[in-house]
């Protein structure tokens, strides 16, 4: 069996133990930061100031993370299995000091998969009821 | 004061493990905040602080819950440790006890009754090695070996008691209250610590 760290989400906040073998269903849902973050990571090994950036500009401002929210979430993740670090240097395009890169694991990739199934599911569900989708009369 | 000092100063919320991990690359993350916003606004020390409101409670709750559970980590084996070493010393005196009991007695006109009191203590501390042994071997069924071992030897000192009640008081502190000291420890941590940790 394969041992992984587990998350138990509450309130916005991710308390981490060590557990086995738990589905990635079992940690949602997810808090709207640590979602962005996660999807944030999806596709690329980002520092912290990029994440920050990428989740202003995904969520058209609505969701703006300080360097505490940022940080504490990220050591959540990093404990929880659901993230990794990937090394340290100098962002290309700032030039500037070394940063810490992260990137998603396998787990938080079927888990970001998983609460992105669980928001579309609801997504659809208030197009069914046409709460969204239809024009105002 | 600049900015960045102040930010300094706020960071002192944070737990020390939190700060000593990650307190350069949030000052980084500050310093990139600073360059592309104006720091003598309200609004822009409003979010600062807010963050450091809403994110510092949480992680110092988390610190000191992950502090609690070491301690609770580090109790639970020397409790183990202290069980293991009176199990044996237990052990040990009681085999002791008996043979000075059974000298003094044999001095005298020892009854019938009195032999097999003194028989079961032996049999009760022999049983409280057996348990102080089964410890040593940390597995669940050692644990197990271990409770029977101690419940046996508290059964086997109570009939001795119940035989031949002029038991001296170290004979009854041996036979009667390590068993019953042990019992609490062998089980009492087990349903204690979060880990489940033997």
């Amino acid at each position: 069996m394969i041992t992984i760290s587990t998350i138990d989400i509450q309130e916005g906040a991710i308390g981490t133990k060590r557990q086995t073998g738990r589905p990635p269903e079992t940690y949602l849902p997810l808090p709207p930061a640590t979602f962005h973050i996660l999807l944030a990571l999806a596709d690329e090994e980002l520092h912290g100031y990029a994440i920050m950036k990428g989740v202003a500009a995904r969520s058209e401002g609505t969701v703006r993370l300080g360097p505490g929210t940022l940080y504490g979430t990220l050591k959540r993740l990093l404990e929880a299995g659901l993230v990794e670090e990937g090394g340290e240097r100098a962002d290309p395009e700032r030039g500037d000091e070394r940063r810490r890169y992260y990137r998603l694991t396998q787990l938080g990739l079927c888990v970001a998969r998983a609460e992105a199934r669980r928001l579309d599911a609801m997504v659809r569900a208030a197009r069914r009821k046409k709460l969204i989708g239809v024009r105002p009369a | 004061m600049s900015a960045e000092r102040i930010y300094g100063l706020l960071l002192r919320a944070y737990p020390p493990e939190f700060r000593a991990e990650y307190e350069r690359e949030m000052v980084l993350l500050f310093r990139d905040q600073c360059r592309e916003s104006d720091v003598r606004t309200f609004g822009f020390w409003v979010a600062v602080i807010g963050d450091v409101v809403r994110s510092a409670p949480a992680l110092r709750v988390e610190a000191w819950r992950a502090h609690a559970s070491e301690n609770t980590q580090t109790v639970e084996v020397i409790m183990k440790l202290a069980a293991m070493l009176t199990l044996l010393l237990g052990g040990v005196i009681g085999i002791l006890n008996a043979a000075v009991e059974w000298v003094a007695a044999s001095q005298q006109s020892i009854s019938g009754t009195h032999e097999v009191s003194i028989v079961l203590g032996v049999l009760a501390s022999a049983l409280l090695l057996a348990a102080g042994v089964a410890i040593v071997n940390r597995t669940q069924r050692g644990r197990q070996v271990a409770r029977l071992a101690v419940i046996a030897s508290l059964v086997t000192i109570v009939i001795a008691r119940l035989l031949f009640p002029w038991m001296s008081v170290l004979s009854q502190l041996v036979g009667i209250g390590l068993p019953v000291a042990l019992l609490i420890a062998l089980y009492w941590p087990q349903r204690a610590s979060p880990l489940g940790a033997a």
